[in-house]
């Protein structure tokens, strides 16, 4: 369990972040978003006692960070940015410096290093200096580092950065496997990583959280109204006129044309269903119907919209805190940038 | 204490397996052996000037020989053991390792430590392997044993005091060049502080700053004289350098 309230920190005048709270139910994995300089890193690095914060309160698995910085540490694993290796250690000697420093007891050292190899794929570089290693070797190691301990709480920054497209499917395999006994925080700039991962979602936008809620949810509640794209071979007729007709849909617009199809965008009325009148119209008509999909907002556009808008939070009424920060601070922000 | 002891290794380790321990120790005990040779020749003149005039055919080796070479060693020292300490911290600050550290559950004080006893351990090897030279003068000669004992206890010291100097600095610091040169400065003004004052005067600032210069400390350690008050200043100078060590970590963790 991760749970951290009204934590802010300044360097000097910057705010790096600013009031954030959130929770993390333990077995959960939650998706840590936002631009680059949003404060992800910096919150991260705040919940394994790298920095202080200069305001606000952080449980990790139970112990405060800030009163009981060795207990929650010990129960921690980080993968930070850049994954912190020693150039001049083999692959196996790095991780057994990892496991003597996490208080692995000589006994099962040597099984911990070679298990936590084994799941990250590294053990072909076991003897290979971690300065030589590439980039995605390095982020792998790095996990390693992390997951060594088996820890209650990972804390990932970027795990999949750098990495190769069938490696970015194993670590995030291997990252679902992980949650359940293991609570999980992780950073990405790949959205899709979110969606397919993750239980929960935080979107943080300089320094401030302004969104909290399931991937699914934060999807379908921006959708607002429906758009529906659909491509017809209307047998050289105009077929928009027919379907601006139905009862529900609120515009038509063309999208694309070419000899034997058109395709249109059309947008309904909050809550109408109009998928099946639109399919019945189009039969009707004596038109071929090639596509017919709703168009949802993809997790990118909202993290575009939640994070473009000049100031999110700047109209809004005091963030309400106290016990449910993630429930309550979500609906708020959603319906502000909706609006 | 097992954790200070991995931390120790582990900085032990990094120094064995970039060139820098060998060059350091060899470096010092190439020029010990320099100085060795020089002050045996210088002896052996003098002793043979003072047997011309009559005088007593031996003269004392402690006084004429160790003394000076172990002077010399302490100015040596005051280069070679900033540039030792210089990456320590800083070098894990540039390449974010210090973050593997920071995260897993050591204390400050333990990580600290860690980084001491390590670089004082290289160091302990390098006034060790000098002991060689000494051996030949017992071979040789009849050297008094309890005043180059004391000398060495001496340079120990003043090495130890150098280290946690240098191991302020790195921690303030990225970068391991500022972290040398600034270590170097700080030693140095430690080492002259006391030619500010007059000593004819006698005044109490003098006084203050005769007493805080790390050299003065040295000279009854180098003349066989194991005094508690120059014990003392050492212990609670290194003492003080990591307690100072302590609270830079820590201002980091509040500022960066
Ligand atoms: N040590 C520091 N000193 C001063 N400012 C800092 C420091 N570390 C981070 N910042 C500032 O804090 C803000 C948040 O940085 P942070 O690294 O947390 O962003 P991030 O969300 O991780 O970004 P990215 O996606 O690029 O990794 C930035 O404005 C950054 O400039
Ligand atoms: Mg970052």
């Amino acid at each position: 369990m991760i749970e951290v309230q009204h934590v802010t920190k300044r360097y000097g005048p910057v705010t790096a972040v600013d009031d954030v709270s959130f929770r993390v139910e333990s077995g959960q994995i939650l998706g840590f978003l936002g631009p680059n300089g949003a404060g992800k890193t910096t919150t991260m690095r705040i919940l394994t006692g790298c920095t202080s914060a200069t305001d606000g309160q952080a449980l990790v698995a139970g112990y405060d960070v800030f009163e009981d910085p060795v207990e929650a540490k010990r129960r921690t694993g980080y993968l930070p940015e850049t994954p912190p290796l020693y150039p001049d250690m083999t692959v196996r000697e790095y991780l057994t410096f990892a496991a003597r420093i996490n208080g692995i007891k000589s006994a099962a050292r040597r099984e911990r290093v070679a298990a936590a190899m084994a799941r990250t794929s590294v053990e072909d570089m076991a003897d290979r200096h971690c300065g030589k290693l590439s980039k995605g070797y390095r982020q792998r190691v790095g996990l390693a580092q992390a997951i060594l301990h088996n820890p209650d709480v990972l804390i990932l920054d970027e795990p999949t950065a750098g990495l190769d497209p069938k490696q970015i499917i194993e670590t995030r395999e291997l990252i679902k496997e992980l949650a359940g006994d293991h609570t999980i925080i992780l950073s990405t700039h790949i959205l899709p990583e979110v969606a397919q991962t993750c239980e929960q979602v935080v979107i943080i936008n300089k320094g401030r959280v302004v969104a909290v809620d399931t991937p699914g949810n934060l999807t379908g509640r921006l959708r607002g109204s429906e758009t529906i794209r659909m491509a017809i071979d209307p047998l050289g007729t105009d077929p928009a006129p027919a379907i601006e007709g139905l009862a529900g849909v609120a515009s038509v617009t063309a999208a694309a044309s070419d000899s034997d199809s058109v395709v249109l965008e059309v947008q309904c009325d909050e809550g109408a269903d109009v998928r099946r009148e639109l399919a019945a119209t189009v039969v009707s008509s004596g038109w071929g119907l090639l596509e017919l999909t709703p168009l949802r907002m993809s997790l990118e556009d909202i993290f575009l919209e939640l994070t473009t808008s000049e100031n999110p939070r700047e109209d809004d009424p005091e963030p309400s805190g106290g016990a449910e920060p993630a429930e309550a601070a979500p609906e708020e922000q959603v319906e502000a940038a909706d609006a | 204490m097992r954790n200070i002891l991995t931390i120790a290794q582990k900085e032990l380790r990094s120094y064995f397996v970039s060139p820098m321990a060998y060059v350091a120790i060899g470096f010092f005990v190439f020029i010990y052996g320099y100085f060795f040779v020089v002050s045996l020749n210088f002896m052996v003149r003098v002793s043979m000037q003072a047997g011309m005039m009559g005088g007593p055919q031996t003269i004392n080796i402690n006084e004429y020989m160790m003394r000076p070479l172990l002077g010399n060693m302490a100015v040596v020292m005051l280069f070679l053991l900033p540039a030792l300490t210089g990456r320590s911290y800083a070098e894990e600050k540039r390449s974010g390792t210090i973050e593997l550290l920071l995260s897993s559950p050591l204390t400050g004080p333990q990580i600290i430590l860690g980084k001491y006893f390590g670089a004082l351990a290289l160091f302990t090897l390098m006034l060790a392997v000098t002991l060689i030279h000494v051996g030949v003068l017992f071979i040789y000669g009849e050297p008094e044993l309890g005043p180059i004992l004391s000398g060495y206890l001496g340079l120990w010291l003043m090495g130890g005091a150098f280290i946690s100097v240098g191991l302020l600095i790195s921690s303030m610091t990225k970068n391991q060049t500022v972290a040398v040169m600034g270590a170097f400065g700080t030693a140095l003004m430690l080492w002259i502080v006391s030619w500010i004052g007059d000593p004819s005067s006698g005044s109490t600032t003098t006084e203050v700053l005769a007493y805080l210069s790390i050299l003065d400390h040295f000279d009854d350690f180098s003349k066989g004289v194991i005094d508690t008050k120059h014990l003392a200043y050492y212990l609670s100078f290194i003492t003080f350098g990591l307690f100072l060590t302590a609270r830079s970590v820590d201002s980091e963790r509040w500022r960066g």
